[in-house]
């Protein structure tokens, strides 16, 4: 498999302050202890039952809780702030609409992402259809779009070279990765999230993990010139 | 507990914490483990990175006005959008007395087409009282047959098993309310050719959504 112009040598794209400030730990018993557990607790229900009465307090509740996980994950399958702020907008929108139907068989969390993955979606796909209908740059079903520049802070090439590895993965590859990796949530709750067991979420990650190495691995002749 | 480099992919996968810190105390001497490591761990590093806050100070209070207004919307019937409420505006008022108005021309244009036995400038949207039954009594068959696939569809529907049903479910529930709107606005003007026109594409539209729903559950 190519590269596709991803390759970073790994020492140079990852510094000693990122690795002691971000999660290196990947077993979950060292980083879910105190995150919301998939289990429907108390607090969930309680926000679910407001929500359901219609009190849009507890819609804010819910946007304070969730609404920053909820925006990045958005703005990582959009590609930019301003489509990931409406996908937000659109998917309280429907749990609202169909908040009747949460019966508390997942928790709360879990159901509005699953509502925003969704949405993102959709709104991707209509996005496509414009594309299509204007016959302006063509592009694949699966593709992912360009994601505009973010804030400056970390190595560019190297968000640039994982955002484009990320958009190369399958849809669920894709979906474990970002809500595992940079969202925090366990496997547990992306299993309920994608309605797949928990083995088959850590299962989708290891091998998300493996495909994007494989595509950020520097090309074994370039590698060796560099020495 | 002893590790060595067959183990290692394992524990990449669903390694307990004590396997991990067996890794990294194996990893020490092993240098093809402590690579392989390294790169697994540096790409969760840099997936943190994918994490982006941002400040949106104007988001939830669009987000609370658009709730609002949607449940404000699913409280108020047909009618009351029609007329508004009783503190209606001056352009509210004459908005209401406009739709008055409409309705009393498209009723006397229906009595004045049904009574002449021919057509006017209507004649393109208005249905003769016979007409209406009959398109009215197409329409309950069509209906009751939707339902059916509807009965059919329905436990699929209502595990929502999927990501894909789920959005079906939805798609459905806005159709219904759709077909509820034109329904209500169709008994007020049962002479309505495009209002009939409107709610036989509902129809077509939910018929073409349960078919899929019940596709996907054959698949």
């Amino acid at each position: 498999m190519g590269t596709m112009g991803l390759a970073l040598p790994w020492e140079a794209r990852i510094t000693e302050q990122r690795l002691e400030r971000g999660r290196v730990e990947p077993p979950e018993t060292t980083r879910g202890a105190s995150s919301a557990s998939a289990q429907v607790s108390a607090d969930d229900l309680t926000l679910a039952s407001a929500c359901q009465a219609g009190d849009l307090r507890a819609f804010e509740r819910l946007y304070q809780l969730h609404g920053s996980r909820m925006k990045s994950m958005a703005r990582n399958l959009l590609g930019t702030r301003s489509d990931a702020e409406d996908a937000v907008q659109d998917t309280f929108l429907k749990i609202q609409r169909s908040i009747a139907t949460f019966r508390g068989q997942s928790s709360f969390l879990t159901w509005s992402f699953r509502i925003l993955i969704n949405t993102c979606y959709d709104a991707r796909r209509s996005r496509m259809r414009k594309k299509e209908v204007s016959q302006d740059e063509p592009e694949a079903p699966e593709a992912v779009p360009r994601p505009e520049p973010r804030a400056p802070g970390a190595h560019p090439s190297l968000r640039l070279a994982l955002e484009r590895a990320v958009a190369q993965l399958t849809r669920q590859q894709r979906e474990v990765f970002l809500m595992y990796e940079v969202e925090g949530l366990r496997h547990a709750e992306i299993a309920a999230v994608l309605e797949i067991s928990e083995t088959a979420s850590k299962n989708t990650l290891f091998q998300a993990k493996k495909n994007l190495r494989q595509m950020l691995e520097a090309p074994r002749s370039s590698a060796a010139e560099a020495r | 507990m002893n590790i060595n480099c067959n183990d290692r992919e394992r524990i990449f996968l669903d390694g307990t914490a004590d396997e991990w810190a067996a890794l990294e105390a194996h990893a020490v001497a092993c240098r093809g483990c402590r690579e392989e490591l390294s790169a697994w761990r540096n790409l969760s590093v840099a997936a943190t990175e994918m994490h982006e806050q941002w400040d949106s100070p104007a988001l939830w209070p669009r987000i609370e006005r658009a709730l609002a207004a949607q449940a404000a919307s699913a409280r108020i019937s047909w009618w009351d959008r029609l007329l508004g409420s009783w503190n209606l505006t001056s352009l509210q008022w004459q908005t209401a007395a406009a739709a008055l108005v409409l309705i009393a021309i498209t009723g006397t244009a229906v009595w004045v087409a049904s009574h002449r036995g021919q057509g006017d400038a209507f004649a393109g949207d208005l249905l003769k009282d016979r007409t209406v039954r009959d398109v009215e009594k197409a329409e309950a068959a069509y209906e009751q047959a939707i339902d059916k696939l509807d009965r059919e569809a329905r436990p699929q529907l209502d595990k929502a098993s999927t990501p894909l049903m789920t959005s079906y479910r939805e798609k459905l529930q806005v159709l219904d309310s759709a077909i509820t709107d034109l329904k209500a606005q169709a008994g007020l003007n049962p002479a309505n050719g495009h209002l009939r026109r409107q709610l036989l594409a509902m129809y077509q539209e939910k018929r073409d959504t349960l078919e899929e729903v019940l596709e996907a559950k054959q698949q």
